[in-house]
């Protein structure tokens, strides 16, 4: 059995801004038990620290069969997806998991969602996201890429939570990568406010954001290179061949990797998705100045145009 | 040290006495005190923000590490008696794999009960719990009463106490 006051206390005591010391002292001097039982708890929970997941971790969801939106209760999804899923479920006081409701399409696999408000979301491959039945404002990209456009209710606005951070739409098409390393945004219509309630970094159209190793940092983008992908087109502007790497991996549905060399490579330029990878790196390589290699079911990319590098 | 907050060790000592022996230090209190102030001395601190609130911390750590020092050496010598091995694991030495395996059951398994108590109360706990933030501003942060946070931090404290006890007995 746990002592319930003894507990509070323990969180109380925890709380950085904890300075109730006298009553703690009034607590302990009622009753000699109390000391014990605090040193207890206390001991206790120093020692969760041992199997507390420390890292919300994203559990891989399986791919679901293709045009049906799989339905799961939240609990089927990793911590830090659920997480992601608070800020906007909590702002709305809709915290009823079994509304919740996951989408995810396989690598290659496009998908697109049509909400109750009007606003459409088209999902990449390789892509999760999820969504509440009962909040229409409410999505969470988990991983990969999707493309919104929204129907603008400045009442009551769009929001996109990625991880930790949101993305609330001013009457918008945008798009959304999240990678294990980055998110970016990219915004062709309206405007997107990223963390209303933090930073508050209004990104207008031919605004694009991005965060990743480097940082947090905004920057100009071609609204006709966002959601590209949705044209069959890669679009991009001095990126690094790594993001080229893993776009074409959503899209295509297989393992790009890179030599360091060609890692180091930005690349400037469009670059037309073709659902053969032969003649999509026959195509694409030259373009970044590298070479493709298939190994299997991965590709690798290395430096020099030259086919039998 | 700052003469600031030896003032306000000096002028809080009867209080601090105090705390120490209700906190179960008896007739150690003094000592305990004394080492308190000769921490507070050595330590070059630069200026404390909320210098009370600081030193019944300290106080209050001390009596943590007591306890705590106290508890393992019972716990070893129980082990011993118990025939369980007089030599213990050296916690930075590699744990063997199936140890591994089994730390890593228990990881699984917390993270069901966290995610089984729902997402609002996972946040709060975790935002609480292991990224040390204050109670206070999770409410801010996700708009809630701070009756609700501290209700979702007793809830998820609860579950996670009765999973420990749980692993501690298997």
């Amino acid at each position: 059995m746990i002592n319930e006051e003894a507990l509070g206390w323990v969180i109380q005591t925890r709380d950085p801004e904890f300075s109730d010391w006298d009553g703690f002292t009034a607590w302990l001097e009622a009753d000699p038990a109390h000391a014990s039982a605090y040193d207890a708890l206390m001991l206790a929970d120093s020692e969760l620290d041992s199997f507390v997941p420390s890292e919300p971790v994203i559990m891989p969801i399986a791919a679901n069969d293709p045009g049906v939106p799989s339905r799961r209760p939240l609990r089927w999804i990793g911590g830090g997806a659920v997480a992601a899923a608070l800020v906007a479920a909590v702002s709305l006081g809709v915290a009823n998991r079994s509304d919740i409701y996951s989408v995810t399409t396989r690598p290659g696999e496009i998908r697109v969602i049509a909400l109750d408000d009007g606003t459409k979301v088209e999902l990449n491959g390789d892509t999760s996201m999820r969504f509440d039945r009962k909040d229409a404002r409410f999505a969470a990209l988990d991983a990969g890429e999707a493309a919104f456009t929204v129907r603008h209710d400045a009442a009551n606005p769009f929001r996109v939570t990625v991880g930790d951070a949101v993305f609330e739409d001013a009457g918008t098409v945008f798009n959304i990568v999240r990678t294990k390393a980055a998110t970016r945004i990219g915004v062709s219509e309206g405007k997107v406010i990223y963390n209303p309630q933090a930073e508050a970094i209004a990104l207008p159209a031919g605004r694009a954001l991005a965060d990743d190793a480097q940082g947090l940092r905004v920057m100009d983008i071609a609204p006709a290179a966002v959601a590209s992908w949705r044209q069959g087109q890669l679009v991009y502007s001095n990126a690094p061949v790594a993001q080229v790497g893993e776009d074409a991996a959503r899209s295509l549905g297989l393992t790009v990797r890179f030599t360091p060399g060609a890692q180091a490579m930005r690349f400037t330029g469009t670059i037309r998705l073709d659902r053969d990878p032969a003649r999509f790196f026959a195509q694409a390589a030259p373009l970044m100045g590298l070479s493709a290699v298939r190994q299997g079911d991965a590709w690798l990319l290395k430096e020099g145009n030259g086919p039998q590098n | 040290m700052a003469t600031g907050l030896s003032a306000i060790f000096m002028a809080n000592r009867p209080a601090l006495l105090r705390f120490l022996r209700a906190r179960g230090a008896r007739d150690d209190a003094e000592d305990l005190l004394q080492d308190m102030w000769m921490k507070l001395e050595a330590k070059d601190l630069g200026p404390v923000s909320d210098p009370l609130p600081y030193l019944y911390r300290m106080a209050n750590n001390l009596m943590l590490d007591r306890y705590r020092s106290t508890t393992r050496r019972e716990r070893r010598e129980q082990d011993w008696a118990e025939g369980a091995g007089g030599v213990m694991a050296d916690p930075s030495e590699d744990i063997a794999v199936d140890d591994r395996m089994v730390l890593n059951e228990q990881l699984n398994e917390a993270r069901t009960v966290l995610r089984d108590l729902g997402p609002r109360v996972e946040l709060v706990f975790r935002r609480f719990r292991i990224e040390g933030v204050g109670q206070r501003v999770i409410a801010d942060e996700l708009g809630l009463s701070l009756t609700t946070v501290e209700k979702d931090l007793q809830k998820a404290y609860r579950a996670m106490l009765s999973l420990k006890q749980k692993l501690d007995t298997e």
